[in-house]
């Protein structure tokens, strides 16, 4: 009983003072089955406010259901309230901000049901926007298999980032996975993403081409994962009369 | 009016020197009139070219029907073709056009500063009044994070405390228009809020 108005008095004063976190991360609102889970890095991280002043009452309420429900399934509540204050600050309607949060969360289960239960906060959010991005799961098993867990968020973004830009799925997964497999290759990987969005400008199936001779320059001895799209040769003129 | 004031002319039988010769026939034959006739079509003559006063309503507007008519022709013109929504329309065409320039015309370089701080730096082809960096670091609040205008008044900047780890990132211009890095990695799509700039920031080497 006690213990109870102790609670009750704090979240009041939270709410007073404009900032209330996600249950969860409350001593008190910590669930059993919260706890019976291994913790995520996310909870070690510094975790955002849910700066309750952004949002309606009702939105609120289940926002904060959502986060709870998140806490109870092991995932990290960061990148959903990060989602969720994102939506906010974009003016985006409370349905609207439920809505996303709802899909990234169910994509971040999906995304450690692929990447593995010792994936790190920022591994699942990444994993969550390349599949709400439209990349498949076996594509993202198949990125895991090329880095340990800790370590796969740079695949995860370039590669959800020269799908967007046209690059087909099959092409990007074989291109980032291959440049992944080398030592100290973050680099590299980045390097693609810059050599990829700078080309995609140039028209379509610039990006693809771009990738292909970015590859050849990188890995030594590797074949082109795609047929270019039009030679690298300038065009042949006809002399002038 | 009698039936010799009938004048039957046939015109494919009849030439023009018989009509005229019985035109002058009948004007001969016609009776004279006398000089009240002539005085009362005089007088009617002068009444019908002499201008009416014109009436006008309370507020000093014509209330003849020809004003009437061509002011409901203009508001019936007005209503149809409703010209504030055409400039309404172009309008948002030119935000949109703006927009659209802007994303395809700005240039941001991200760069890391030892002490975990990250530089960003946009290049904006348009003069803003003022831009503002929005994250996962910052609550993306537009006023927690202002850039600073550099050289040429194009040029913006900021400075980032920011841990090593994925961000997520975007411009605010004017605080309205929303903008990203075209050349940085991007994350969601039209099924989010819009499209955001992501940033791994790797972890210092020990």
């Amino acid at each position: 009983m006690m213990t109870g108005v102790l609670v009750a008095v704090g979240f009041v004063a939270q709410l007073a003072a404009g900032t209330v976190p996600p249950r969860g991360e409350a001593p008190a609102g910590a669930t059993a089955a919260a706890s019976s889970r291994p913790p995520t890095r996310s909870v070690q991280q510094t975790l955002p406010q849910l700066d309750v002043s952004r949002f309606d009452s009702l939105t609120l309420l289940t926002l904060r259901a959502q986060l709870d429900l998140a806490i109870e399934n092991g995932l990290p509540t960061a990148p959903l309230i990060n989602r969720a204050l994102e939506g906010a600050a974009r003016r985006a309607s409370g349905a609207k901000i439920l809505q996303v949060v709802r899909d990234h969360m169910a994509a971040m289960a999906h995304a450690r049901d692929v990447l593995g239960a010792k994936s790190s906060a920022d591994e699942l959010d990444a994993g969550a926007s390349a599949l709400r991005a439209g990349i498949d799961m076996r594509t993202l098993a198949s990125i895991r298999d090329t880095r340990p867990a800790g370590s796969a968020v740079i695949p995860l973004t370039v590669l959800t980032d020269i799908v967007r830009r046209g690059v087909p799925e099959p092409t990007a997964r074989d291109a980032v996975a291959a440049i992944s497999k080398m030592p100290s290759s973050d680099e590299a990987l980045r390097g693609l993403q810059s050599t990829v969005a700078k080309n995609d400008f140039r028209g379509p199936g610039m990006a693809v081409e771009a990738l292909n001779r970015y590859l050849r320059g990188t890995i030594s001895g590797a074949n082109p994962l795609a047929a270019p799209v039009s030679p690298d040769r300038k065009p042949n003129r006809p002399p002038p009369p | 009016m009698t039936d010799r004031h009938v004048l039957s002319i046939q015109p494919a039988e009849a030439d023009d020197g018989d009509v005229a010769e019985r035109v002058a026939a009948l004007y001969a034959s016609t009776p004279r009139p006398t000089a009240e006739q002539i005085d009362r079509c005089v007088r009617a003559v002068r009444a019908g070219s002499m201008h009416a006063p014109v009436r006008r309503s309370p507020f000093g507007i014509p209330a003849t029907a020809w004003w009437w008519g061509a002011a409901a022709a203009a508001a019936v013109i007005v209503a149809t073709t409703t010209p504030w929504q055409r400039l309404a329309t172009r309008l948002q065409t030119d935000s949109t056009a703006v927009t659209a320039a802007v994303n395809a015309a700005m240039r941001g370089t991200v760069t890391s500063i030892s002490g975990g701080a990250v530089e960003f730096d946009v290049v904006l082809p348009t003069g803003a009044k003022n831009v503002a960096i929005v994250g996962d670091f910052n609550g993306w609040d537009a006023k927690a994070s202002p850039m600073v205008r550099g050289r040429g008044n194009t040029t913006w900047s900021a400075r980032i405390p920011l841990a090593p780890g994925r961000h997520t990132y975007a411009f605010v211009i004017d605080g309205e228009r929303w903008i990203v890095d075209p050349l940085a990695p991007q994350v969601e799509g039209d099924d989010g809020y819009g499209p955001a700039n992501a940033l791994v920031l790797a972890a210092p080497s020990s």
